[in-house]
């Protein structure tokens, strides 16, 4: 029987070393124009976990569950784990995860709202944070 | 892996059932930077953090909560090198079953605010 995810992140934890991703992701949310850009941190012991493999569950699990109504059975927490991914691998794979399908999936617009960049293209002065847009 | 099963422990004196020790573990927590180069210093069961704008962020968990009935506990503070001052307001703006949404302030005013040091923590069942 496959151990519960979180029962393997504890583990995974315990082990590996947090690893820093090198990459953010910017993205905008096309049904509000007006808020600023986003930035997408990684975690650095989720991706540590995915470098390491065979803890992670398949990513396709996570879309099945958006569909499961709160209370009901997920299938990620249980689901086969994958292998080892690359950084950038796992970087779609939080992509897919963790930013919305109508920003990666359905947007048709000719504007581009996300971008994958390296950490040091994300300015640290934080003083018109609120007026970050994608350079188009 | 190896599991050890049982169904309670006991110091020799006391006995308490591994249920308690179970369900009373946090299932999510995160400390992050939240100025400069936005990033988590450390956390357990997150996937992500999203900088939404100043003062503003989403965590994602990994492994998702069963329900919106989980528990949250947050501080933040205004002093980075000691993280000992939890001076702050970190307000939550949404739960859902895969994640949070912040508001941090230095006050109850409405104006958002970056902050050094922000946490969470979440007690509750897991999907």
């Amino acid at each position: 029987m496959t151990q519960h995810l979180w029962e393997r992140l504890l583990e995974a934890k315990s082990r590996l070393k947090p690893v820093q991703s090198k990459y953010r992701v910017l993205f905008e949310d096309p049904s509000a124009p007006d808020e600023p850009a986003k930035v997408l941190v990684p975690d650095p012991n989720w991706m540590a976990a995915a470098l390491a493999g065979d803890i992670l569950p398949p990513i396709d699990t996570y879309q099945r569950d958006r569909l499961v109504p709160d209370g009901q059975p997920k299938e990620h927490p249980y689901a086969k784990p994958i292998g080892a991914m690359t950084e950038e691998e796992a970087i779609e794979y939080l992509v897919m995860k963790d930013i919305d399908p109508a920003v990666w999936r359905d947007y048709k617009g000719n504007r581009t709202i996300m971008k994958i960049v390296p950490v040091e293209m994300i300015p640290s002065d934080r003083s018109y944070r609120n007026a970050w847009r994608i350079a188009q | 892996m190896s599991n050890l099963v049982v169904s309670n422990i006991s110091d020799g004196t006391t006995s308490l059932g591994t249920g308690y020790v179970v369900n009373g573990s946090a299932k999510a927590w995160c400390n992050w930077n939240g100025q400069g180069t936005v990033a988590i210093r450390d956390s357990l069961n997150v996937s992500t953090l999203t900088d939404n704008g100043t003062g503003h962020y989403t965590t994602s968990w990994s492994s998702v909560f069963g329900d919106l009935d989980y528990s949250v506990s947050v501080a933040t503070g205004s002093q980075t090198a000691a993280q000992n001052v939890w001076d702050r307001i970190l307000g939550i703006r949404e739960i859902r079953a895969n994640g949070a949404d912040w508001y941090a302030s230095n006050n109850d005013s409405d104006v958002l605010v970056d902050q050094p040091v922000c946490s969470c923590t979440h007690h509750g069942d897991l999907a």
